[in-house]
């Protein structure tokens, strides 16, 4: 078993858009997403962003796996909470491009970890 | 808080019933509020000794038990233990349509604000909130008109219309 | 066309002052997102898999082309251009901001449109017939009826609060274009012997998980009882329905567990005690309902229009008429259908451009008026015969001529996991995929009537159960599966459909439905639709065809 990733969303109170978790506060960019291998530190961010309520709605931790080196959620439907609707590739974050989003979009079924995560920041 | 709507008018009222557990005794002499089982029990005894009687209903409780000592009740307070679980609503307008009840219609339990203006237009007029008076009456009076009857007697929007149609024709006449 | 008095749009602005406020008390903290959820689900308002999704409702589908340039002024200014229809007569924005919400509804007010109830646990947008007013063989016009019941339900104090939400429909026609049978209450107006109005009343169908076909609890209600009849069903619904298992909460479950007929005997004991007059329309409020949706100016016109005629020599015109174009009860004129189902396109969405083209097109060649049908789709219900190939013309310039309607890539989808939370599988995508397959215009007419419905999950927003092909999107082991129905029906003869066999993988669908339509085309008999050789023949041969390789029973 490798060791088990998280990363912390949620959905912004007034616009609605998916957020995750960064060294830099909340960013609509899942490739700034902070990669939890600490239970302890993940739950804990979990619990301050749930005290957010004037800004924040819903917030959850989603599973992360490390494949070729980057961190893929292991969920088909975060992978495109991630990106944006499939059928519109020109709307939501998957818009930007970039080696990231080209691995969610090329993630099949339940990612699962091939490996350790390269260069990526993790807490 | 107790808020209790009187002559078209919200204010706020120290409450006179004292709640009773089912295992409690029964002291002094004032006002009670017993659970329905309570009542089965004790409430024949209260009401012969000439005490104001209130019950307390739960949302799964048949209003229809209480119909025949209606009469003698003070007060019915209606439990709505999550605001979302609306049955209160459809007992307190059978407790003023059906039944003719004019004594108190107490909302209990969670009370919500938004929830003001369907608990006075069912036939609430007594709301354990921790909302105030003022805040409650605006919540409550919302609505300019209302599209259909309901127990507080509201005129409908059908109603208003037919009127202003018959002060037309009384014009022209 | 109905239009709002003094009294609903003072209804219509305190709802979006109230609501003003509880945005306002969420945003600055007064509410917790606990107690502000059904609050703002009360007015539409959905947080979704990216974003927040509004509802608008489109009371019994009707719109105006004021209207519906209203629609694309907020796709425009507050959305990302476009907005879906759904199969619930209302419209979806997909990517509307909390905090921008309030304008946008006190826009749409000036439009006479609004979100209030489009959610929550409360009594839904009416559905009516989207061939209202045009249709030759209704009894009366079934939006006076929906309009009734809309003023009716709108905030009824005693009903906002329910188990679960609830749908009602009304059709007038013989032919059902409302799934009425799908609906918690389906009413279907009919005549009776001394010729008086009077509804069968269906309660209890529905979708979801445990899906339905209603049961008839009274064959005919006088019109005019109307109101106290709806308040009876719902008293009961709303006093012994269940609360303590979210998926057994609508009617439905509560229909089925008494028994239609007690079910009845409670209602009719409730209405029996009732102050009836109290509760139903009087005359005179009908009256003025039926005389605010004004008449429509129609001409006189021979029933034959040469200039239509000629048109047909243009074989896209031909095969537009033929699909998409049906009678009108005015001679001379004809109800067009407008499909959202372009070949490879998104089901039911319009870009905010085709809904101004639409609009334009509706106030030159059809009195003002669109519709949306259950279908997704729209329809301008009176044409001028003489004025259709112009209105081709204009639609097929904006990508809205597509001549599908009915035919195999007139598919039902919801929006699936490309935007719901809810979703266990995409729906749109393989809705495309399908079309793709069926682009051949020809071969979908030689394939004649079929209904394809696909559903993201068990909730069946996409109808999936009522589908003469059903497709549902199931998780299997973290991948998208979708599993297939067949003999469903919403129409008049309402059928809930049966699961094929295991579910597929999402690229081998398509493949599975060319091969369903390729196993009836060789054994259907003349005039049978899909459903019908389904019906004659059971599932045998359709299940030879999609899974060769398993065993007979
Ligand atoms: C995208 C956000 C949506 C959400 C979150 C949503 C949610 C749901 C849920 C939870 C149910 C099941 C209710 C129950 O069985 O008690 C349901 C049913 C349904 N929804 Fe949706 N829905 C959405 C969009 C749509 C759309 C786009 C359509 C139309 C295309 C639609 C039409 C329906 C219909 C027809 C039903 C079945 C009603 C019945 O059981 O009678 N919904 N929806
Ligand atoms: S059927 Fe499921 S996936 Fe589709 S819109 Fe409804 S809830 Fe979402």
């Amino acid at each position: 078993m490798s060791e088990a990733l998280k990363v912390l969303t949620a959905n912004d109170l007034a616009g609605g858009q998916v957020v995750f978790l960064s060294e830099a506060g909340w960013s609509d960019r899942y490739a700034d997403a902070v990669i939890f291998d600490d239970a302890a530190a993940a739950d804990a961010a979990l619990e301050a962003a749930r005290a957010a309520t004037l800004t924040l709605a819903d917030p959850y931790l989603i599973d992360v796996a490390a494949v070729d080196g980057l961190p893929v959620p292991t969920s088909y439907r975060e992978r495109i909470r991630a990106l944006g609707p499939t059928i519109h590739p020109d709307m939501g974050p998957q818009a930007d491009g970039g080696v990231l989003v080209h691995a969610l979009q090329q993630a099949r079924g339940a990612a699962r970890s091939s490996g350790r995560l390269g260069l990526i920041r993790r807490k | 808080m107790l808020i209790r709507l009187e002559n078209d008018h919200f204010h706020t009222v120290e409450d006179r019933f004292t709640a009773v557990d089912d295992d409690a005794a029964l002291t002094g002499d004032g006002a009670v509020l017993l659970s329905l089982t309570r009542f089965e029990a004790d409430g024949a005894a209260l009401l012969a000794a000439g005490r104001d009687v209130g019950v307390r209903i739960g949302p799964a409780d048949r209003i229809e038990a209480l119909a025949p000592v209606l009469p003698s009740l003070a007060l019915v307070a209606l439990e709505f233990p999550k605001y979302r679980d609306g049955r209160a609503y459809s007992s307190a307008v059978l407790l003023r349509e059906r039944y003719g009840f004019d004594g108190e219609v107490r909302a209990v339990g969670d009370v919500q604000i938004d929830q003001a203006w369907n608990m006075v237009r069912c036939g609430f007029d007594a709301f354990e909130t921790t909302v105030g008076p003022n805040a409650w009456a605006a919540a409550a009076r919302r609505y300019r008109h209302v599209y259909q009857a309901s127990a507080d007697n509201r005129a409908p929007a059908f109603v208003e219309r037919a009127r202003v149609v018959r002060d037309a024709v009384a014009t022209v006449g | 066309m109905f239009h709002y008095d003094a009294i609903d749009t003072a209804m219509v602005a305190d709802r979006n002052a109230e609501f003003r406020d509880q945005v306002q008390r969420r945003l600055s903290g007064d509410l917790t997102e606990d107690q502000f959820k059904p609050l703002r689900l009360m007015n539409g308002l959905y947080l979704q898999l990216h974003s927040y999704m509004l509802r608008v409702a489109i009371p019994y589908g009707a719109l105006t082309s004021a209207k519906m340039r209203a629609l694309a002024h907020v796709a425009r200014r507050w959305d990302k251009g476009y907005g879906h229809f759904t199969t619930r007569q209302n419209v979806q924005f997909h990517w509307i901001r909390l905090s921008d919400t309030p304008d946008v509804l006190d826009y749409l007010a000036t439009a006479e449109l609004h979100a209030i109830q489009t959610s929550g646990n409360c009594i839904r947008n009416t559905t009516s017939d989207p061939f209202a007013g045009a249709a030759a063989e209704e009894v009366d016009d079934p939006r006076v009826w929906s309009e009734v019941i809309r003023q009716w339900s709108t905030f009824h104090p005693e009903f906002t609060y329910l188990p679960r939400k609830f749908k009602i429909a009304v059709t007038a026609s013989p032919q059902d274009r409302t799934a009425a049978r799908a609906h918690d209450i389906g009413l279907v107006l009919r005549r009776n012997r001394d010729g008086r109005l009077g509804f069968e009343v269906i309660v209890g169908g529905g979708m979801g998980r445990t899906p339905y076909i209603g049961s008839t609890i009274r064959e005919h209600l006088p019109a005019e009882h109307l109101l106290s009849y709806l308040t009876a069903i719902l008293r009961v619904y709303n006093r012994f329905g269940r609360r303590d298992n979210l998926y057994k909460a609508r009617i439905k479950i509560l229909v089925a567990s008494l028994g239609a007929a007690e079910f009845a005997s409670q209602v009719d004991a409730e209405w029996d005690a009732m102050d009836r007059p109290r509760l139903d329309l009087p005359d005179i409020e009908l009256a003025r309902i039926r005389a605010s949706f004004g008449l429509v100016p129609f001409r006189t016109m021979p029933p034959r229009s040469e200039r239509f005629e000629a048109a047909r020599s243009d074989p896209a015109f031909a095969r537009f008429a033929r699909n998409n174009v049906v009678p009108h009860k005015i001679p001379g004129y004809g109800i067009v259908q407008v499909s959202l189902k372009g070949i490879g396109e998104v089901p039911g969405d319009c870009s905010a451009d085709q809904m101004e083209v639409l609009a334009d097109l509706a106030e030159r060649h059809g009195h003002g008026e669109i519709r949306v049908t259950h279908e997704q789709n729209l329809v301008l219900p009176h044409v001028p015969l003489d004025e259709v190939p112009a209105l081709h013309a204009g639609l097929a310039a904006a990508g809205l001529a597509t001549p599908n309607i009915n035919l195999v890539s007139d598919m039902i989808a919801c929006p699936g996991l490309d935007y719901c939370a809810l979703a266990n599988a995409r729906a749109i995508p393989v809705a495309q995929a399908i079309s793709r397959t069926f682009a051949d215009p020809a071969r979908a007419e030689r394939i004649g009537e079929l209904k394809i419905k696909i559903s993201g999950c068990i909730n069946a927003c996409g109808h999936h159960h009522v589908g003469h092909i059903g497709i549902l999107g199931v998780d299997k082991k973290g991948e998208e599966f979708y599993q297939l129905t067949l003999g469903g029906s919403g129409a008049e003869d309402a059928a809930i459909g049966h699961v094929l066999g295991p579910a597929l993988g999402a690229d081998k669908v398509a493949d599975a439905i060319d091969k369903l339509v390729e196993a009836y085309l060789a054994i259907r008999q003349p005039d049978e639709r899909f459903l019908d050789t389904y019906r004659r023949t059971g599932v045998g041969p359709f299940k030879a065809a999609v899974y060769p390789d398993a065993h007979q029973a």
